[in-house]
């Protein structure tokens, strides 16, 4: 299982699973910076063939919502990593 | 008959059954087709490029050009996430709020185009809602069907009508057929609520989530937006006009492609031409010469005399030949290579004693642009659609739209069929 850790002062995450997808709520707390970042998450997931790997909606307050299939769970948690809204991301048993 | 007219028919009917067939694509069959008419002397070289129409061609390549740049602004997220918070979040007021918007744009762009803007938002709005998305997908299909007959621009066989017959201008499109295409679409309407409405049920939280989004953010790039958004304005009443300043309606279209490329700057030049669909133009091109070598050789003329002879030359009864055939042939092979062996043949009626052939393009244009209702083969839009469904789970087979589409195709050519015999020939 894929873990991962945050800076609660610039980012605010909340995960749910239902019935086929993962489901993400972000909060910017950071300022621009952070969400030009998760608009490069967004447009990632925007840019490829694939439309239902990765749904999201910009909520008013910097807040996002990604909804996320199954399948695309790891790859959704290394685009996080990858532009900088995670500190850590490691495998647990 | 000459020996020439059969080489000729031989052509056409081999390349025609080898696009229906999908095995090789159809660009390549219709250029092999034209090259042979041409390299077996059925028609030469300069009648072969005289019978290209660069009017059809100059009209697809500038609003190709002019959405593809369009497209890059959000602009289509942001009125269908519009929409849907209009509609409350309410699946059946959103699904009947995004069939309308289909429908309306494919008026003013191509099919393809429009579904290919209109699947992924959808997607995206009914997976918030967490309901099935095909209901939400094959209303749009039908909406784009209805929504490309209303104008010149909206559909393939309307530019090859209206480059082919000068009088018929972009005004005497939409004076003629925009109303039909209204009464269809009002007609589908609570069809689509009947059909789909009990499928479609959300519940109040994920509606309210719909309300908390905010569409503002969908649009990319504000300022490519109001560029886009002017010339498209310019472009359409550039066409409204067209026949006023002597213009055609590809020198109208070109002008605004090439007016944004100069306000866009020079970097949008190159991904710009990406958007045109040379597959398509080539197409087309293959098209003219393969149908010239049946109308050099006089068989479409035969064939126009055929028809006459069928219906006594009596202009109700040709009407509703050329009406359900279109219908029925574009329900199931591609209108494109239709409209174009119709067209000279129509024209030919005109020289055989029909005197007003007004109904007869305006029967041919319903038929082959609402006929694409009938099946998934029907029209390219639904074959995208279908293929994106299928892509992200959610298949369409051929049975289940047929069961859905052939009697709405049917009822649209009903309604279409009362609309021509009280509009003109009554």
């Amino acid at each position: 299982m894929l873990t991962y850790t945050y800076d609660s002062s610039i980012i605010e995450i909340r995960e749910s699973a239902n019935e086929q997808d993962m489901e993400f709520r972000i909060r910017a707390l950071g300022g621009d910076a952070i969400d030009a970042a998760i608009r490069r998450v967004q447009q990632r997931f925007e840019q490829n063939e694939i439309l239902s790997d990765v749904y999201s909606y910009v909520y008013k307050n910097h807040e996002y919502q990604f909804i996320v299939r199954q399948d695309f769970y790891e790859e959704f948690i290394l685009a996080l990593m990858r532009y900088r809204l995670l500190q850590r991301v490691q495998w647990d048993e | 008959m000459e020996q020439q007219a059969i080489w000729a028919i031989g052509i056409f009917l081999v390349i025609y059954a080898l696009i229906i067939s999908e095995k090789i694509h159809r660009t390549i069959l219709a250029m092999i087709g034209a090259i042979l008419m041409i390299t077996l002397g059925i028609v030469d070289q300069d009648t072969a490029i005289h019978h290209i129409d660069f009017n059809t061609l100059g009209l697809l390549v500038g609003m190709m050009i002019i959405v593809g740049i369009t497209s890059k602004t959000g602009l289509f997220k942001y009125i269908a996430l519009k929409a849907a918070k209009v509609s409350k979040g309410k699946p059946k007021r959103i699904m009947i709020a995004l069939a309308v918007i289909t429908a309306v744009s494919s008026a003013f762009l191509d099919n393809v185009t429009t579904v290919l803007l209109m699947v992924p938002v959808t997607l995206s709005i009914t997976r918030q809602l967490r309901i099935n998305p095909l209901p939400f997908l094959i209303t749009q299909i039908i909406a784009s069907n209805v929504g490309g007959t209303a104008t010149l621009i909206g559909d393939p066989p309307n530019i090859m009508i209206g480059s082919a017959v000068k009088e018929l201008t972009f005004v005497s499109f939409i004076s003629n057929l925009a109303p039909i295409a209204i009464i269809i679409l009002v007609a589908y309407l609570p069809i689509f609520l009947w059909m789909f409405g009990k499928k479609i049920q959300s519940t109040p939280e994920l509606q309210q989530r719909i309300m908390e989004m905010d569409e503002r953010t969908m649009i990319t790039d504000r300022k490519l937006l109001y560029k886009c958004l002017t010339v498209l304005g310019l472009t359409i009443i550039g066409f409204f006009l067209h026949q006023l300043v002597h213009l055609e309606s590809a020198t109208v279209a070109l002008a605004g492609a090439f007016l944004l490329l100069l306000i866009t700057g020079e970097h949008m030049l190159e991904e710009a031409l990406q958007h045109v669909e040379w597959t398509t133009l080539f197409f087309f091109i293959g098209l003219f010469v393969l149908v010239s070598g049946l109308v050099e050789t006089g068989v479409i003329a035969k064939l126009a005399e055929q028809a006459i002879e069928l219906t006594g030359g009596d202009p109700l009864m040709t009407s509703m030949l050329i009406l359900w055939l279109s219908a029925i042939a574009s329900a199931f092979l591609d209108n494109i290579p239709f409209v174009a062996t119709m067209i000279p043949m129509i024209q030919d009626m005109g020289t055989m004693g029909i005197t007003n052939l007004e109904p007869l393009w305006w029967s041919l244009a319903l038929g082959a642009c609402l006929g694409g209702n009938g099946t998934l083969v029907g029209a390219s839009a639904n074959l995208i659609v279908a293929g994106l469904a299928g892509k992200e789970g959610y298949p369409i087979s051929f049975m289940k739209y047929l069961k859905i589409g052939f009697p709405l195709m049917i009822l649209s050519i009903v309604l279409s069929s009362i609309y021509l015999y009280v509009r003109y020939l009554m």
